[in-house]
């Protein structure tokens, strides 16, 4: 019995003659249920060497940061204002750049002595602030020197919050090289990571400035929960510090 | 006092112990604590100089480094009793020049030293906190008392009086030594007087 007309069309010769065809409409068909993955990497492979280079990502970095800086400039100016109509302390007084002339930062006492007396304005009570954050309060002044009293120091007493779960807490010093945080809450809900930062509602030093981080919490700690904070600055090494004007 | 006597001018070098801890020098520490630098210089200075000039440098030492200091504690009657016992140490028997002993009385001193201001500490928690716990019904973490408590003299505190009376009593031999032998040769010899 003789094939059918249409199989006799389909002939193997011709179908011989058809392949490369075949195989771009197989290779077309696997790009369309590819979604274009290869053609999208064969792009990639072959554009690799006119990629953009490190001189545009540095030009993305510094755009940011002038972003971020033109930002945080615009908050704070904002945050002033804020402040200043719900009669709060400002944010961002003035600062003196004061030099560590003598430390002391283990012992019965943990203090640093500056290069900046009254005579250049600094007053008892001022935050000392190092690359990081919060390091301590001026504590005594001479004409031409001041003493800070370190947030390690036992006798350092300030108070801070925790801005993710919006807990206060009494930052206290206990003679070792991370202070403990005392919540006034039973249960403050901190964990190790959180950062702490001076009270908002401070009346003793600026708000919001950066102290550290929490490294470990102890619930059940009497007479309040308490958390070992790791300071964000390196009281340890720091040679230059800023000073805030009250 | 023949020190006194011959070179009031080598008074001076008291100056050395607040002027070394202020300047608080990075080599010579133990778990970050420095040595006590009015003991290595109280000890030789007594030993060479007798009672009376021991009690008095113990006493001029002991103000400088208060006037350094922010709180109610004192190093004055501590280093004014190692004054006077080293410096009756001095005069008793045979002159004290051996390493092992300079170490010693320097770990004793800085202990004694260091034990009294504990005590300080320990007294002036007591003290604050039954003020404070009588004052009503307001959060006692709030109101605790700067300064160093029991909790913290039993740890932290003691952690740096060890490290502090170990360091002083291995520096002793080498600085005592060339301060007592300098103290000596300039106060009439090196015999016991």
């Amino acid at each position: 019995m003789p094939a059918p007309r249409w199989l006799r069309s389909l002939a193997l010769p011709s179908l011989l003659q058809a392949w490369p065809w075949l195989l771009v409409a197989l290779a077309l068909l696997g790009v369309r249920l590819s979604k274009g993955a290869g053609l999208a990497d064969a792009y990639a492979l072959l554009s690799r060497p006119f990629w953009p280079g490190t001189a545009q990502a540095e030009w993305l970095r510094s755009a940011r940061r002038f972003e971020d800086t033109a930002r945080i400039g615009a908050l704070e100016a904002e945050n002033v204002r804020l402040r200043g109509l719900i009669g709060l302390q400002q944010a961002s007084p003035q600062r003196l750049t004061a030099p560590v002339i003598a430390r002391e930062p283990a012992g019965w006492w943990q203090t640093l002595m500056l290069g900046r007396g009254s005579l250049q304005g600094v007053a008892e009570g001022q935050a000392v602030l190092a690359p990081g954050g919060l390091i301590g309060l001026v504590s005594g002044v001479t004409p031409s020197t001041s003493r800070v009293t370190l947030l390690t120091d036992p006798a350092s007493r300030v108070g801070v919050w925790v801005g993710r779960t919006r807990h206060h807490g009494l930052l206290t010093g206990l003679g070792t090289p991370r202070p403990v945080v005392r919540f006034l809450e039973k249960d403050p809900g901190v964990v190790p990571g959180d950062v702490v930062t001076t009270s908002p509602a401070s009346t003793l030093v600026p708000p919001d400035l950066p102290v550290g981080v929490i490294q470990s919490v102890d619930a059940s700690a009497d007479p309040a929960p308490e958390a070992v904070v790791q300071l964000a600055a390196p009281v340890g090494s720091v040679d230059w510090v800023q000073l805030l004007a009250r | 006092m023949a020190l006194l006597s011959r070179h009031p001018w080598f008074a001076a070098s008291i100056l050395l112990a607040p002027l070394l801890t202020l300047a608080a020098p990075g080599w010579p520490r133990l778990a970050g604590v420095g040595p006590c630098w009015a003991i290595l210089w109280l000890l030789p200075w007594a030993l060479s100089e007798g009672r009376r000039s021991g009690v008095l440098a113990g006493a001029i030492v002991g103000l400088l480094l208060d006037s350094l200091h922010q709180g109610g504690v004192s190093e004055m009657p501590a280093l004014m009793l190692l004054g006077w016992w080293w410096g009756r140490i001095g005069r008793l028997g045979s002159p004290v020049e051996r390493s092992f002993s300079l170490g010693l009385l320097a770990l004793l001193g800085t202990l004694v030293l260091d034990l009294t201001l504990a005590l300080q500490w320990a007294v002036r928690s007591g003290l604050g906190g039954v003020s404070h716990l009588s004052s009503g019904a307001i959060d006692p973490a709030l109101l605790a008392q700067p300064g160093w408590h029991l909790d913290d003299l039993a740890g932290a505190g003691l952690h740096g009086l060890l490290a502090r009376a170990l360091l002083t009593a291995l520096l002793a031999p080498v600085l005592c030594s060339l301060q007592l032998l300098l103290w000596r040769q300039q106060g009439g010899g090196l015999g016991r007087r």
